[in-house]
């Protein structure tokens, strides 16, 4: 058993060297000592990932980003885990889509039955690498299922764009009178090429490219950075009723950009020119009167402005984005995934 | 018309009546089973699963490598094992013939027992029924064991884990016991990728698909994710068991939620045909008496079994059954219920005297048309309980008993409950004023029904009350009536003809026109409308003290009252006081012109307490104001008085409030208490006359009719208008000559009433109706 593990680590560390990785040999991207750490602390044994950081509750985005996780450290076991509580608890809505939000304390404990797209998206993605690393054709199938409904509720075409709407319901030019609403943070392009092979589509193609054009359109305020939601009936403005910030949603949008490997220094310039301040932490704005809602300095959070600096400038990663020790849920994940991306992609910002 | 209006609202008011007692929900099923069709899912094995009993114990277990398995489930778990094959033949059910000597001898090994003499034999099944005292299923495992493998021994104690177990594979079943499926799941994946090839027991596997399978079931069901329920269901038929009878609920509520009741009909079914513990089939029938309808109760509770103390089965809930099933064929009036569950709650009715009881009953007699007990119900639930419910029953059943004033008297209080509370008031209110011959009404009675109906906004009510005004020669408050209906809906065609005649009554000819204008190629009728008198001259006006209006009754300008006959329009005039509306928010512009005149009496006072010459200003007040009784009253007092021209007045005074009240006779008594000028005592004698002849008129004394207007001739000239009237008398005593006669006569002035009367009469000749 150990020594099958030994083997595959220094499988893993040969192709990273040579640079070429491919997803059938799938090696650890997330290091099992740090995944280790990040299931001891939001792992629990029945399978959720659990948000410390917002009263203990589970919901699809963390099921989506923990089985993504176990996926990149390697680790089927806890990806199993993972998934028996996704599918056992959240895969439960008639269409096939997740319930976004569970609660330990409710009964019952799913408190919210609508879907969330971006849970989807990431639980669909995970399933499809897993499935193909693992060869588990269950996991594909699931994926796939998953994708082809994604494909027939959430992907509407308006004003001339393909757009992912954040969830099945509510969201629509139909359910809103300022709809379409979308939530820019949600477009997870790094799935959508591994959805396009599941259930091929021109759709995902034109979610990859609108969404990028669209996160380059939408410049709010002074500091040119796009909100959390946005309404696109007419020219894109802030929606009504919800959160009018730069704020914890959009900060990912950096990450998923650079992941899902769009190639755009300009706007990743923009973006760190408006959300980084002069020591790495993220700026949240409120974008009415565009003062500062927060400024985030955990490093989990600060990476993201690492990674950016050093597409942009070259800057190494300083050795507390380097090292990983969990602290809450999400700011630990996002650094986990800032971690994946720079040992696959850039090892020379290490 | 009106009649339209009332049969109209009463059946509104009685479905939403219905349906406002029932469970909404349980209407829309049905109404959707009507339309429902079989569901394209099967759930395969749902009918052919037999008693099964326990939750761990299904078909897996005997499949895992010999085919020829037997369900052998001893009861004595204590039989020696070593004389195990014939024991278990004799306990084996005749329907089974044993195979088990086939089984001993079978030639392909399963592939555990393969390996050696001393075959590995997977005992961590062993183990977990003995961890689970399971003494039964311990037993049934190792009868299977040892005849997979006869040389075998079974362990002396099955908890102590022997050498070289698997330690993994016993972990994982410990952590199974403990329902921690999600760590089960992890270690076999953890296992299987340390050792390639392994896979878990088949017992294990099935077993965790199953645990799977119900949390997802569970969980679809309690977020009403239906769809889901039904497809988990369907893939794992092995939960449909009588072990599972939540999950069956829960299948038969998914079922019944997505329109396929007959599949939900079935699963409860399945429950009551083979699942033996009482509470849980007590709780099935409870539960799809929600869902199904009648029909398919009665099917289910048909398989009910005696108890063992000789009562039946489903006594204890014989009464919210029989309660259930009266409400639901309340909800259907073409069901029809077995007669025993009425009888059932009839007598719950007597002895618990529930008021809810009461009303049911009351409805259902109500929809099947047995008025008196529907009435004798609906009392004795106001007895019990007054509520709206109740009163609104009784009330409705009131109406179609013929008894209108009684409803009304007893919705008042409950009018503003809600909207069927209302709408029951009103149709009462309306009946009330539409009966003929008309109901003498107190004058609160009147002014609250008018207080109801300018709350409501109600046209019909409206309307009514313009025809009802108009029968008690009150055209001005007709007029009040019909224009407060046409300004609530402006495009009510009866009211707006109402309003035309009566104006042409008052000899408005500008608003007669108005109205012909607005209604131009709208309404036949309204267009031809005439004005009836065009050689009568114009009206005299007589000196009026003030407070009365110039447009007051036929008293004042010598004309009788016109009378419309047409055979079409069921019009009719009635006798008695109406009062006037007093709080109408529409109506004051009206009424402004005399609210100067009107200050001083709006009060109420005794007039014996005033001075006569007081006593008289009131009377003329009142009569402004259209309270003729009071008025009457009060001239009464000032008959007393000692100037001959305030008696005079006040005789004629009475007269007229009397005519008002349309008391001929008391108006001719009341005429002559004081001596009047002949102009005046003319007039009164030809109001009184043509009143009288009106009157006999609509109370189909033809003969008398013509008596009076006889004696009118003697008086003046016979105008065009009574003329018609006389036609008509004529007409309705058959004297068919006559009636056209005089038609004939008085339509060649041309007028259109006249020439109406004539092609009626012409019509009657031809086709005489029966009596």
């Amino acid at each position: 058993m150990n020594r099958r593990r030994i083997l595959a680590a220094a499988a893993g560390l040969v192709c990273l060297f040579l640079g070429g990785i491919t997803a059938e040999a799938q090696q650890a991207m997330v290091k099992p000592t740090d995944w280790l750490a990040y299931k001891a602390k939001f792992l629990s044994p029945g399978g959720r990932i659990i948000d410390d950081g917002n009263g203990g509750i589970s919901h699809s985005e963390g099921q989506g980003y923990g089985l993504l996780l176990a996926y990149l450290a390697g680790n089927a076991a806890d990806f199993e885990q993972i998934w028996y509580f996704t599918r056992t608890e959240l895969l439960i809505r008639d269409d096939g889509l997740a319930a976004w939000s569970w609660n330990p304390g409710a009964t019952p404990h799913v408190t919210d039955i609508n879907d969330a797209t971006d849970g989807d998206l990431l639980i669909a993605y995970a399933l499809a690498q897993a499935g193909k690393g693992w060869s588990r054709s269950d996991y594909t199938e699931a994926a796939a299922k998953i994708a082809g409904t994604l494909l027939d509720k959430a992907i509407v075409r308006s004003g001339g764009r393909t757009l992912l709407l954040p969830g099945v319901s509510g969201f629509s030019a139909a359910d809103r009178s300022d709809g379409p609403v979308i939530n820019p943070s949600y477009w997870v392009f790094e799935a959508f090429p591994v959805m396009n092979a599941l259930v091929p589509s021109t759709k995902w193609q034109e979610l990859f490219d609108d969404g990028h054009r669209l996160i380059s359109q939408i410049q709010f305020g002074p500091q040119k950075l796009p909100a959390d939601w946005v309404s696109l009936r007419r020219q894109p403005k802030l929606a009504d009723g919800l959160p009018f910030e730069f704020g914890y949603n959009s900060l990912r949008i950096p990450l998923y950009l650079m992941r899902g490997g769009v190639d755009d220094k300009a706007l990743l310039a923009r973006l760190h020119a408006g959300m980084a301040d002069a020591s790495s932490s993220i700026r949240l704005y409120y974008l009415s009167s565009n003062s500062v809602k927060a400024t985030l300095d955990d490093p989990g959070y600060r990476i993201i402005n690492h990674i950016m600096a050093c597409i942009l400038d070259g800057s190494v990663l300083p050795a507390t984005a380097k090292s990983f020790a969990p602290t809450l849920y999400f700011p630990s994940t996002l650094h986990l995934l800032g971690l994946a991306y720079v040992t696959e992609k850039h090892p020379e910002c290490l | 018309m009106r009649r339209s209006f009332v049969v109209l609202s009463t059946t509104i008011i009685m479905m939403v009546s219905l349906v406002a007692l029932k469970d909404r929900a349980v209407i829309s099923e049905r109404a959707s089973n009507l339309l429902g069709v079989d569901a394209p899912k099967e759930i395969p094995q749902l009918m052919r699963m037999g008693r099964i009993s326990g939750p761990d114990f299904h078909p897996f277990d005997r499949q895992a490598s010999a085919p020829q398995q037997q369900p052998l489930l001893l009861s004595d778990a204590t039989a020696p094992v070593g004389t195990a094959s014939a024991a278990e033949v004799a306990d084996e059910p005749p329907a089974k013939p044993s195979a088990e000597p086939a089984v001993v001898a079978q030639a392909a090994p399963p592939q555990q027992a393969a390996s050696s003499q001393q075959p590995s034999v997977d005992e961590s099944a062993l183990r977990y029924f003995a961890s689970r005292g399971d003494k039964a299923r311990l037993q049934v495992e190792i009868s299977r064991l040892r005849a997979l493998y006869p040389t075998w021994t079974p362990p002396g104690d099955p908890l102590a884990v022997p050498q070289n177990q698997d330690k993994q594979l016993e972990s994982m079943w410990q952590l199974y016991s403990e329902a921690r499926y999600a760590e089960v799941r992890k270690a076999i994946t953890a296992r299987q990728a340390a050792e390639p090839g392994w896979q878990p027991p088949a017992d294990l596997n099935d077993r965790l698909a199953v645990a799977e399978a119900r949390t997802r079931l569970i969980n679809a069901s309690d977020l009403k994710q239906y769809e889901t329920v039904v497809n988990v269901a369907a893939e794992t038929p092995s939960l449909l068991t009588c072990s599972e009878v939540d999950v069956l609920w829960r299948v038969a509520d998914a079922f019944g939620h997505t329109d396929r009741l007959q599949r939900a009909g079935d699963a409860y079914m399945y429950v009551m045909k083979n699942c033996d513990n009482p509470a849980e089939r007590l709780a099935t029938i409870q539960k799809a008496s929600a869902l199904l309808p009648y029909s398919v109760m009665q099917d289910l509770l048909s398989q009910e079994k005696p108890m063992p103390d000789g009562t039946r089965e489903f006594e204890s809930i014989r009464d919210e059954l029989s309660r259930r099933f009266v409400a639901e064929a309340n909800a259907d009036p073409k069901l029809a219920i077995a007669p025993d569950y009425l009888a059932h709650l009839e007598r719950l009715t007597e002895t618990k005297g529930l008021a809810s009881d009461a009303l049911l009953l009351g409805w259902y007699n109500y929809g099947h048309k047995d008025l008196a007990a529907a009435e004798k119900w609906f009392a004795a639930a106001r007895t019990k309980e007054d509520s709206a419910f109740a009163s609104q029953g009784l009330a409705l059943t009131l109406i179609a008993r013929q008894a209108p004033q009684q409803a009304e008297d007893i919705m008042f209080k409950w009018r503003d409950a809600s909207k069927e509370a209302g709408a029951t008031y009103l149709a009462a209110a309306a009946n009330l004023l539409a009966i003929e011959p008309p109901v003498i009404l107190q004058v609160d009675v009147l002014q609250r029904i008018a207080a109801a109906v300018v709350k409501a906004r109600d046209v019909p009510s409206a309307q009514q009350f313009g025809w009802y005004a108009r029968g008690l020669h009150q055209p001005q408050t007709a007029v009040q009536w019909f224009e407060t209906a046409l300004a609530w809906k402006a495009d009510d065609e009866p009211s707006a003809y109402g309003l035309a005649i009566t104006r042409a009554q008052l000899n408005d000819r500008p608003g007669v026109a108005a109205i012909q204008r607005q209604w131009a190629g709208r309404s036949t009728r309204i267009a031809d409308l005439r004005d009836t008198d065009p050689t009568q001259p114009p009206s005299r006006a007589v000196p009026m003290p003030s407070g009365l209006d110039a447009n007051d009754t036929s008293a004042t300008n010598g004309a009788p009252e016109v009378a419309r006959r047409d055979l079409q329009e069921p019009v009719r005039e009635a006798r008695y006081l109406a009062a006037a509306p007093r709080e109408a928010t529409p109506i004051t512009r009206v009424r402004g012109a005399r609210a100067n005149a009107s200050i001083g009496c709006t009060s109420t006072i005794d007039p014996a307490m005033l001075s006569p010459s007081a006593a008289l200003s009131r009377g003329w007040c009142l009569m402004g104001l259209k309270r003729p009784a009071e008025a009457a009253a009060a001239f009464e007092a000032a008959l007393v008085s000692s100037a001959p021209r305030d008696r005079q007045d006040a005789a004629y005074g009475q007269s007229l409030a009397y005519l008002q009240l349309n008391l001929a006779g008391n108006a001719a008594v009341a005429a002559i208490k004081a001596p009047q000028s002949r102009e005046r005592a003319l007039s009164l004698q030809t109001a009184i006359l043509a009143k009288r002849a009106n009157a006999a008129f609509d109370e189909k004394r033809y003969r008398e009719t013509i008596l009076y207007l006889d004696q009118l001739k003697q008086i003046q000239p016979e105008q065009i208008g009574l003329m018609v009237l006389r036609g008509y008398a004529y007409l309705n005593l058959k004297r068919y000559s006559d009636s056209i006669r005089i038609f004939e006569a008085a339509a060649s002035t041309g007028d259109r009433d006249a020439l109406n009367a004539l092609a009626n009469a012409r019509d009657a000749m031809a086709h005489p109706s029966p009596g």
